[in-house]
């Protein structure tokens, strides 16, 4: 197809319009997010926690979930590992004989809502996202329902109300968003008795660990959790044990969870924008091949069909040559004959003259 | 009439009973999904599946969703090779592979409403708020484009079955354009799919997870496509081979041969590439383990083997062997999918949290199957698909 | 379809089967290590091959008591496997009383020295095997014949439990009562000029003072030593029937076989001519103004406070400023004379000591609580450093030795430390703590009573009674941060509002409560009160 020198000038002027409304994208960047400024965050001090479950029942009365199976005050709870669920957003676990440690060592375990939250990144519908105050908030009314989000989660947290057939939602720790907005504390914070959760600002947050590690360094691991683990997240641990004997996860890396998908995304306006051009160019070669393969055969043809008639043309010519050269020795012949004759004719005129005088 | 028709060819054969062996089958099946779906969307997720908060996704999205684009890949494929790279003698596969595809999708459409917590909400990406960060927001738009754009591919054959001569012509001269759409649209959601699992790397071994994933999907969409088209074509051939017309049955085997070469070459690439994957991140140990003895399971019986199967099918011209490979092949790609998205998913996990799909949801799966299977046919039997239309012979 | 090329495709796809089996079924083989792993005291770590250049297989894992007890039951001895020799090692003279009538014997396995690789092997090959398949021969149970049963790889090894074993100065007292008090058996010096092992009186120190842990110049390394020494010696005294310590490896370095260890109650103390007082003084030489006031030493006491002499003796039994010197020096490795004495973080010097103390659960309550990285108050440094009497003239004035712990124990004289705290009028008996009020009722707190019981454990320590002799001192374990008097502010004056912005690092009131009471029960193991009604009544 042929394009007009207007035409194109067009479009390329049109392109660099376009261009020049555009944010910048950094896709696949390492622009390090760190966090809103005075976003707020929890210290959970592991050595502190002495596995009372009040958070548990804080959380349960403050966002209304459902009564569980067995009251907050039956430690017989913490006999076994558990994990998030639908209608409870908090756990502690009980880690028996981890290493270094008197006791039983207490964690406290719910969203960690990190700074680049791999369920904002996953949610299709931007149903999550990270305020500014801190808590990684989640929007029900515009949720599918995909579970991405779960899929996405590093530390396994979020959880689905599966038995609900009409309005299920994804549930996770809120840290109790709307009460943090008015200044108040979240619930499991404001119940802990030990004051094994600290909320703060996380630049503070992180001062106050670091303080606590340098006063007692016989006490904690030498680690604050969550300060850098994917990308950093805004609840902070510290611990008196190693953290992998306490069911936290060392092998996650500090890459953001965004960061991940970030150059499959930037491949894709890539696609978009090369692949009509190789596309076009294999499908306008391969059809230049079909016209040329066309055109050979045509002048093939042409060939074959100039090649016979002329060789038809060479015998006609040679026939007709023949034909006249023997027209014209017949012609000589003929007249070879004629003078033939008329020269006996008139010798015998001449002759019979001669008798004639002799009588 | 042939005894395979009789069994599975026409809805009811002239003359015989409705109630054929296949359409009793089907039926059943038919039923017990129609009274799970109910059940489904009555009473919630939880009541027909085995999901739970360690497993979000089960069979719906490793088989339907996953599988089913994968194998519905045929479409993009087969217009791709006779359209743009101008290989006219695989002409006659365009529309079956077209029809496959488009119901492929459609069915992963299906299935999707039933995994997704509240399908009704499924248009909110687009219309209400823009996830554009999220890979899965890419592969909606682009699966969405994609099913209106194999829809319209496909439209010609009713068309013409409904005789609408005016609407077919216009749609036929969208070809190359819908062509051109379809591979860059199939590129981008085949490797989103993969891509999705990006973003879980502590959750997905490492012989699956790769930062590749997306190459690997793509590429393996590719040889799904080629063989689906093959293992399609086989079983067309075997019941519907009376709807058949000379072009169709005289190219059977050329299509046959040249997928199956095609089939060969791309395997051998996509070896070499998961080969290299676990070379870049050094992680020949993990081969030792019981995750990499089933890794090479994989990779040697339903990657390698498939190649080389290909490879002798074609070079002697065997049909019977290019037909089993390409059934070989279609259950390794959806081995793989059903790897990466659920066995190889959370291996950290102990046995007993690991997930099993419920009866109800291997159910679902088999109704979404069947239901495509009988829509095929219908379709198969009366449409334009494995003959040309006497009104519109050679008008493309 | 003809018959070859289907046999071929099936013969194909029956070898890709089978190769994918066995592969399958060798993962079943890579085995994880089991749960119950074998522990032993004996394991020796058969690794000589290492000096003569890189090992071809993993080392092997001998199990020596079993050896010897098998040996036993065929009535057979150290000899099979052991030879003696006449001139190996130099035997001390000192111990050839010792070691009278035995066979001294090579530790190493059938022969005298290391000769060349190839031999050294072929010894170990030989001898094992030969003797293993013998013993099978004869239908007993025996050991490994093949190559991987003995070279192991290291998931299928025993582990070994074997405990340090050592004198302590009970064990030490038996053996010096068992040889009559001659030193002289046991303890000796080399001697540079006649290049021999002699006697020196009053210079006896621990072995592991010469004998290190690898060869160091021509002093063998303390395990050949201990070895060579102790287990002759009980061999010879098991010949004569008398009662001797073990020559088995597990009998010494078995943990359950060292707690069965007879310790004797009251050890007398071992005769050195130490001194019992010291004046611990920096060392002058000339003029020296400005030095830090010297700190008479218990040393008598402190000898009866731990177990062995090396706990602060850890070189030689020298005083310390001879090796850590004001300056610091080659000897003392850098440490220098302030860092020996106040490092927190070693438990040789005396401040590390002391802190170490501070972990027993009467003092820990108040004491884990205190910073570890603290900068000390400099009025504590007067705990130790005493001005010098009067009777000690100048301070330039060199001592002698007695004169030095003559003054040192005038010095400890004057100030005779007890743990004091106000009259118990004077301390409040019960706290009511209601100013928190909320789910729980409020707190009947026992003041007068915690107050005696801390007091009661710590009286008779004579570390505490040092540093609690202040009537306050006592009341700053939990009224903290505030200056020591007898009417100390209660907690709600500094702790109020948690997650202060302000005041990042003091906890509000209720963790203060909460962390300050819990904590001090949780480090003191009190079992009772600990669980939230134990202190205050659920309010219903």
């Amino acid at each position: 197809m042929s394009v007009s020198r207007r035409k194109f000038l067009g479009w390329l002027g049109a392109a660099g319009m376009g261009t020049a409304f555009g944010t910048s994208a950094n896709a696949a960047s390492n622009k390090h997010f760190t966090g809103y400024p005075d976003s707020m965050g929890i210290l959970h001090d592991i050595s502190l926690c002495v596995g009372c479950r009040s958070c548990e029942a804080a959380c349960n009365k403050v966002n209304e979930l459902p009564p569980p199976e067995k009251p907050f005050d039956d430690k017989s709870v913490l006999d076994k590992k558990r994990r998030t669920t639908a209608s409870v957003h908090t756990v502690v676990n009980k880690y028996d004989n981890a290493e270094g440690t008197k006791g039983p060592v207490f964690v406290k375990t719910q969203c960690n809502h990190c700074l680049e939250p791999a369920c904002a990144s996953a949610c299709f519908v931007k149903a999550f996202a990270k305020t500014k105050e801190g808590p990684v908030s989640y929007d029900p009314s515009v949720c599918v329902g995909c579970r991405y989000c779960m899929v996405a989660c590093p530390f396994n947290i979020p959880t689905y109300e599966y038995d609900s057939a009409f309005s299920p939602r994804v549930m996770k720790c809120t840290m109790c968003h709307p009460r943090v907005i008015q200044g108040r504390l979240p619930g499991c914070v404001e119940s802990c008795p030990k004051e094994a959760l600290t909320f703060g600002k996380r630049d503070d947050l992180l001062r106050i660990a670091r303080e606590r590690i340098r006063k007692h360094p016989e006490r904690y691991v030498d680690h604050i959790y969550g300060e850098h683990e994917m990308g950093g997240t805004s609840w902070l641990y510290l611990s008196n044990t190693s953290f992998a004997s306490i069911g936290m996860r060392e092998d996650l890396g500090t890459t953001a969870a965004p960061n991940l998908t970030a150059g499959a995304l930037g491949a894709v306006p890539l696609v978009v924008g090369l692949w009509p051009v190789l596309l076009t160019g294999v499908y306008a070669m391969s059809k230049r091949k079909e016209k040329i393969a066309k055109e050979e055969e045509a002048q093939a043809v042409g060939d074959a069909v100039a090649a016979t008639k002329a060789e038809g043309e060479e015998k006609l010519s040679a026939a007709l040559a023949k034909a006249g050269k023997d027209k014209d020795s017949a012609i000589k012949r003929e007249v070879k004959k004629a003078l033939e004759e008329a020269a006996k004719a008139q010798k015998e005129e001449a002759a019979e003259a001669k008798t004639e005088e002799d009588a | 009439m042939s005894q395979e028709a009789a069994v599975f060819g026409e809805t009811s054969p002239p003359g015989k009973s409705l109630y054929t062996p296949f359409n009793v089958i089907a039926g059943i099946i038919l039923i017990v999904g129609f009274v799970i779906t109910i059940l489904r969307f009555t009473k919630g997720l939880g009541a027909v599946t085995n999901l739970d908060n360690n497993y979000p996704w089960g069979i719906w999205i490793g088989f339907d969703l996953m599988a089913g684009v994968a194998l519905a890949a045929g479409g993009y494929v087969t217009s791709a090779a006779v359209y743009i790279f101008g290989m006219k003698r695989y002409h006659s596969a365009v529309r079956p592979a077209i029809l496959t595809g488009f119901l492929g999708y459609a069915l992963v459409v299906v299935a999707l409403h039933y995994d997704v917590g509240r399908p009704w909400r499924l248009p909110y990406p687009f219309i209400m708020q823009q996830g554009t960060t999220s890979l899965l927001f890419e592969v909606a738009a682009c699966v969405a484009l994609y099913l209106t754009v194999l829809f319209i591919e496909f439209s010609t054959a009713p068309l013409e079955w409904l005789g609408l001569k005016r609407a077919r012509s216009i749609v036929v001269r969208l070809t190359m354009v819908l062509t051109i759409f379809g591979v860059i649209l199939s590129t981008l959601h085949q490797s989103s799919l993969g891509a999705l699992f990006l973003l879980a790397p502590s959750k997905l071994h490492p012989l699956w997870y790769s930062s590749y994933l997306p190459v690997f999907f793509f590429v393996s969409s590719v040889i799904a496509g080629l063989s689906m088209v093959i293992f399609e074509s086989t079983l067309s051939h075997r019941y519907f081979a009376h709807k058949m017309d000379e072009t169709h049955l005289a190219e059977k085997e050329g299509v046959a041969l040249g997928f199956g070469k095609a089939a060969s070459l791309v395997l051998a690439g996509y070896f070499t590439i998961k080969v290299l994957g676990i070379s870049m991140d050094n992680n020949w140990h993990l081969l030792g383990t019981g995750y990499g003895m089933w890794f090479l399971v994989e990779l040697l019986g339903f990657i390698a083997l498939p190649c080389f199967l290909y490879a002798v099918g074609v070079r002697e011209k065997n049909l019977c062997l290019i037909k089993w490979t390409s059934g070989l092949t279609v259950l390794g790609i959806i081995l793989n999918r059903l790897n990466v998205c659920l066995i190889a998913f959370n291996w950290h996990l102990p046995s007993d949290e690991k997930y099993f799909p419920h009866w109800m949801e291997i159910g679902i799966s088999v109704f979404v199957v069947t239901a495509g299977i009988v829509v095929f046919r219908f379709i198969v039997t009366r449409m334009p698909i494995l003959y040309e239309h006497p009104d519109y012979k050679d008008s493309h | 379809m003809e018959k070859g090329k289907s046999m071929r495709r099936w013969a194909g796809f029956l070898i890709t089967v089978a190769i994918i089996s066995m592969c399958s079924i060798g993962v079943q083989g890579i085995a994880e290590l089991s749960e119950n792993v074998e522990k032993r005291a004996d394991v020796v770590t058969i690794d000589t091959m290492k000096i003569f250049g890189d090992l071809e297989r993993p080392e092997v894992a001998f199990l020596h008591d079993l050896h010897t007890d098998a040996l036993e039951k065929m009535k057979k001895d150290c000899s099979t496997c052991h030879l003696s020799g006449k001139n190996f090692e130099i035997i001390p003279d000192t111990l050839r009383a010792a070691v009278e009538g035995i066979d001294r014997m090579s530790p190493k396995f059938k022969r005298l020295r290391d000769m060349g690789r190839q031999e050294v092997m072929d010894i170990y090959h030989t001898n094992c095997i030969e003797c293993h398949t013998n013993m099978l021969a004869d239908g007993e149970k025996s050991g490994p014949v093949t190559c991987g049963e003995c070279h192991k790889e290291d998931e299928d090894k025993v582990m070994s439990s074997r405990q340090p074993a050592g004198f302590d100065k009970s064990l030490h007292f038996r053996h010096s009562k068992a040889q009559e008090n001659k030193c002289e058996r046991c303890h000796h010096e080399f001697d540079e000029k006649t290049k021999k092992l002699v006697y020196v009186k009053e210079k006896e120190g621990s072995c592991r003072y010469c004998h290190k842990k690898e060869t160091e110049e021509n002093r063998i390394p303390m395990q050949l030593a201990s070895h060579l020494s102790c287990i002759d010696c009980h061999k010879q005294t098991k010949a004569q029937n008398k009662k001797t310590g073990p020559v088995k490896c597990a009998g010494c370095h078995d943990l359950a076989s060292q707690d069965a260890i007879a310790q004797v109650d009251t050890v007398p103390r071992m005769e050195r001519k130490q001194p019992d007082m010291a004046l611990l003084r920096i060392k002058t030489e000339g003029e020296m103004p400005g030095r830090m006031d010297p700190v008479p030493f218990d040393h008598k006491a402190h000898e009866e406070y731990n177990d062995t002499c090396r706990v602060c003796h850890h070189e030689n039994l020298d005083s310390c400023n001879k090796c850590h010197t004001l300056e610091g020096s080659k000897e003392g490795k850098g440490v220098n004379l302030e860092q020996a004495m106040h490092l927190l973080n070693t438990e040789t010097g005396c401040m590390g000591c002391h802190e170490a103390r501070q972990d027993d659960p009467k003092c820990s309550g108040c004491h884990s609580f205190i910073e570890k990285g603290r900068r000390q108050d400099t009025a504590s440094c007067a705990r130790c450093h005493t001005t010098l009497p009067e009777t000690a003239a100048t301070t330039d004035v060199q001592l002698s030795k007695e004169e030095m712990s003559a003054t040192a124990a005038k010095m400890l004289e004057a100030r005779k430390p007890v743990t004091d705290t106000f009259k118990d009028e004077d301390i409040p008996e019960k706290i009511i703590i209601k100013d928190m009020v909320n789910k729980y009722g409020p707190v009947e707190f026992p003041h007068r009573k915690i107050v005696q019981t801390l007091v009661k454990g710590i009286k008779d320590n004579k570390l505490a009674n040092y540093f609690h002799s202040e009537k306050s001192t006592v009341c700053q374990g939990c009224h903290h941060n505030s200056p020591a008097t007898q009417k100390p502010p209660r907690c709600g004056n500094c702790h109020d509002r948690p997650f202060d912005e302000n005041n990042l690092f003091k906890p509000g009131k209720m963790g203060a409560y909460h962390i300050q009471c819990m904590g001090c029960h949780e480090e003191m193991g009190i079992k009772k009160p600990v669980g939230c009604t134990d202190c205050h009544k659920e309010k219903k």
